[in-house]
């Protein structure tokens, strides 16, 4: 009887740990209910607010902290936020003016040295940013930040619209938890992996917000997120479950909005197969691709068809005439290819594809199958085989023809970051082996361009030099959803950037 | 007792060995490393000379066990590095969501023991009954349901439509009801039926009929004898699941944005950001080892007859 006593004694025991031990954050709800608050519920988990290290932006995207530039979302150009302009004519020597009358939520005033500190910690902190910026020396006086880059560097201002370069005053102590930015809402508490909470910083610099505060919580499962957001939990959710979107219009009020985003479906193509070096080859499968199809069936719609890697909203996005599958069969038979018995051949030898496909992207296979599919109809074998890492495979092996890839390609506004990283020769990126000396003097001279409209210009070049020659083929333009309870949510706005989602103009409607 | 203690000590300290080797090198050996995530391919411009030149600086082209050696002498040291990823110590960020992962697991505890406990207990006294036919029935359930589709129907009955429980977050008990009953019923499955047959074999035992004949109550004989006779085997597939139980958990705390570590190291081997990995798999070994040693400690308090005859389990 003694043992089973003390069963239950240690049960007891443990439930009592058990309750003291998640007491932790109760406080805080209470504070919630008064005042206007939202929800917002995002898809990735954070345990950290460093933001000059935490990839999923949160400081960011919480309204917590604020970059140097930032993108017009109407326009799709690099604007001045923190800072009120600049200067840098010759690429490499940049005159920065800090915005006066900022101040960070602990009340200390944004200056250049400020900045200084800011930006030097994030080059330490990240060798990304460290890459991403290439800043050789910084001088500050005053309002005034003197940036000089180790080479002529045109793309330097649309680098500092990333997040992980925001403004923070480094003389607080901890980053990790307590960041403290300049943006329209401060940090009031903060629970790893599971979220965090905001209040309105009364002296931002850009009018108070016009919400109290806001809960900024993470969940990666969708169909989670979704019962968050139907269960009242969550007024905004970001990427709800695709499958669950007709359910969810169909409660009152329900808004699911989606808008196209800076990224792209690809087929990359490897260039150096011997099938793969003809050009028309490489047309013959860009014409098979059914876009149409794809984003109807595999992406129920919530997608735009891709004709080139840049959003046609972009200022330096080219058009084309697209291809239909009827013309895949002529570029074939213009590389020498002939239908014979129901199979694409040439001198005898079948026409056989081996497609690279990878999960982590659950369109990604499904578009594979698709292709495979439309080129069984005009008897072109196609292999598709499952990887695990693209990148890594892509990179070291070249023992396939084609494979599905997704890719940012004007995350900053700016084409430079994909240019380089997918056609320039040294380029990490770049899985097609593209060695074009055409192309890479294009991106050369973009390199060396400070000017928006020439750099636009040679961009749309680089780009229809990759369609004339089909260096890589696109398929579609992803887009971003989000669903959130239109009674009660006022002025969200789904940003093509992704960057900007907590602002001081988001509000609730009047009951 | 203090020999036994010992004893395990030695042996764990060899398994350890093994063990983080084993995953050091199943790590590695997998495509990819964090070198990409590190350098933000994904939204920066990076070269491939940087990407090469960064894979030199981390050691990784170094060899396997020149790498493990390095990790193992700072590890002695009781240093288990940074996360490549956040940068933060990989000890801090495991005991930040250590508390988590414990909470949960002791929350399905205690909901497989309200299961288990009495349903295996009734179907073992009441054999072909309709309890023990129901008992069937639900471990039958439980066994073949996934516990990421039982969560979600918990959060669509609990949380959606009768609006009792938060769907997720860790605020309080409110917040661990859904995960633990979850994960509780998914784990109770097995011990219903284990329980079952220890214990109608413990009824059928000799003892048993001469302690009725000696005139001992019912439920004394029950309790303190045939429950206690039947809870070793229960025990060690206790200690044996323990690790199923972690896995369980993993995907609890991901449908449940639970904060623990097992969402964690989800990430962490998504990044192939070694150190936190490491830094889990020795956690969690040190965790089984823990439950182990309490698992044969247990059963000298359970049986003490296996003790006195030796002390060998």
């Amino acid at each position: 009887m003694r043992t089973f006593q003390s069963m239950i004694l240690v049960g007891l025991l443990a439930g009592a740990l058990m309750l003291t031990g998640c007491q932790g954050s109760t406080a805080t709800k209470e504070e919630e209910t008064e005042g206007k608050h939202l929800s917002f519920l995002y898809n990735f988990a954070t345990n950290s607010l460093d933001p000059h290290v935490d990839s999923s932006y949160v400081p960011l995207r919480a309204g917590i902290t604020e970059t140097l530039m930032k993108l017009d979302e109407e326009k799709l150009t690099v604007t001045p936020w923190l800072a009120e302009s600049f200067e840098g004519d010759d690429g490499q020597n940049w005159t920065i003016h800090i915005r006066e009358g900022v101040t960070f939520h602990n009340g200390k005033e944004l200056d250049a040295a400020a900045v200084k500190d800011s930006l030097e910690r994030a080059v330490k902190e990240s060798i990304a940013v460290k890459n991403a910026l290439k800043i050789k020396e910084m001088k500050a006086d005053g309002q005034v930040l003197k940036i000089q880059t180790t080479e002529p560097f045109p793309e330097f201002i649309s680098e500092l619209v990333n997040p992980n370069t925001a403004i923070i005053d480094v003389s607080e102590d901890d980053i990790i938890n307590r960041p403290v930015g300049t943006g329209p809402f401060e940090l009031s508490s903060f629970s790893p992996g599971s979220k965090l909470e905001v209040e309105r910083y009364k002296n931002y610099w850009d009018g108070a917000a016009k919400l109290d505060a806001v809960t900024f919580a993470f969940n990666e499962d969708a169909s989670a997120r979704t019962l968050a957001l139907k269960s009242g939990q969550v007024d905004i959710v970001y990427r709800p479950e695709v499958e669950s979107l007709e359910s969810l219009k169909a409660e009152k009020g329900m808004v699911v909005d989606s808008t196209s985003t800076f990224r792209v479906h690809q087929m990359t193509m490897n260039m150096q197969r011997e099938e793969m070096k003809d050009v028309n080859v490489r047309r013959g499968i860009d014409a098979l691709i059914d876009r149409e199809e794809i984003v109807d069936t595999i992406l129920l719609g919530h997608a735009e068809p891709a004709i080139g890697p840049f959003l046609p909203s972009l200022p330096f996005a080219p058009s084309y005439e697209e291809d239909g599958q009827e013309d895949a069969v002529a570029y074939l038979k213009k590389a020498g290819y002939t239908i014979k018995d129901g199979v694409m051949q040439k001198d005898g030898k079948p026409l056989t594809l081996t497609l690279l496909t990878y999960s982590a992207r659950a369109d990604l296979p499904l578009i594979a199958q698709v292709f495979q599919s439309d080129a069984k109809k005009i008897g072109i074998a196609v292999k598709i085989r499952q990887i695990d890492v693209p990148e890594d495979y892509m990179g070291g092996n070249r023992d396939w023809d084609l494979a599905t890839y997704s890719n940012l390609t004007a995350p900053r506004g700016d084409a430079g970051y994909y240019l380089n990283a997918t056609y320039h020769p040294k380029g990490a990126l770049n899985f097609s082996r593209a060695e074009e000396p055409e192309l890479t003097s294009i991106i050369d001279e973009l390199n060396r361009t400070v000017d928006q409209e020439k750099r636009a210009e040679l961009s749309e070049a680089a780009a229809d030099y990759v369609h004339d020659h089909m260096i890589n083929s696109f398929i579609l333009h992803p887009s971003t959803i989000v669903a959130y309870d239109g009674d009660r949510v006022k002025n969200w706005v789904t940003t093509k950037s992704e960057y900007y989602m907590i602002t001081n103009k988001l509000d609730v409607k009047e009951p | 007792m203090i020999r036994l203690v010992g004893r395990k000590f030695a042996e764990t300290g060899l398994f350890l060995l093994f063990l983080t080797f084993a995953s050091f090198a199943f790590v590695r050996l997998a495509p990819g490393d964090p070198v990409l995530t590190i350098l933000n391919v994904d939204e920066v411009s990076v070269s491939q000379e940087q990407v090469e030149s960064l894979r030199e600086e981390m050691g990784f082209d170094k060899p396997l066990l020149v790498q493990y050696g390095q990790w193992l002498l700072r590890f002695i040291q009781l240093d288990a590095g940074t996360s490549y990823v956040t940068g933060q110590p990989v000890m801090s960020m495991i005991k930040a969501g250590l508390p988590a992962t414990m909470e949960l697991t002791a929350g399905a505890l205690f909901v497989m023991l309200f299961i288990a406990l009495p349903l295996g207990s009734l179907s073992a006294l009441y054999q072909g009954s309709w309890i023990d036919s129901l008992s069937r029935f639900l471990s039958v359930i439980g066994a073949a349901v996934p516990s990421f589709w039982l969560g979600l129907i918990f959060i669509d009955a609990f949380a959606v439509r009768l609006q009792w429980f938060p769907t997720m977050g860790r605020e309080g008990v409110s917040t661990l009801i859904l995960p633990a009953l979850t994960l509780g019923v998914a784990i109770s499955s097995v011990y219903v039926r284990l329980l079952r047959s220890n214990l109608s074999d413990a009824l059928s035992q000799e003892f048993i009929r001469s302690g009725r004949a000696r005139g001992i109550g019912e439920s004394r004989l029950f309790f303190a004898h045939a429950l206690r006779y039947s809870l070793p085997p229960v025990i060690t597939v206790f200690g044996v699941s323990l690790g199923s139980l972690i896995g369980g958990v993993v995907v609890i705390e991901v449908l449940f944005a639970y904060p623990g570590i097992g969402k964690m190291v989800v990430d962490a081997i998504r990044q192939r950001d070694y150190p936190l990995i490491q830094g889990y798999i020795m956690v969690m070994a040190l965790c089984v080892f823990v439950v182990n040693t309490a698992v044969d400690l247990s059963y000298r308090l359970l049986r003490p007859e296996w003790r006195r005859a030796g002390g060998g389990v």
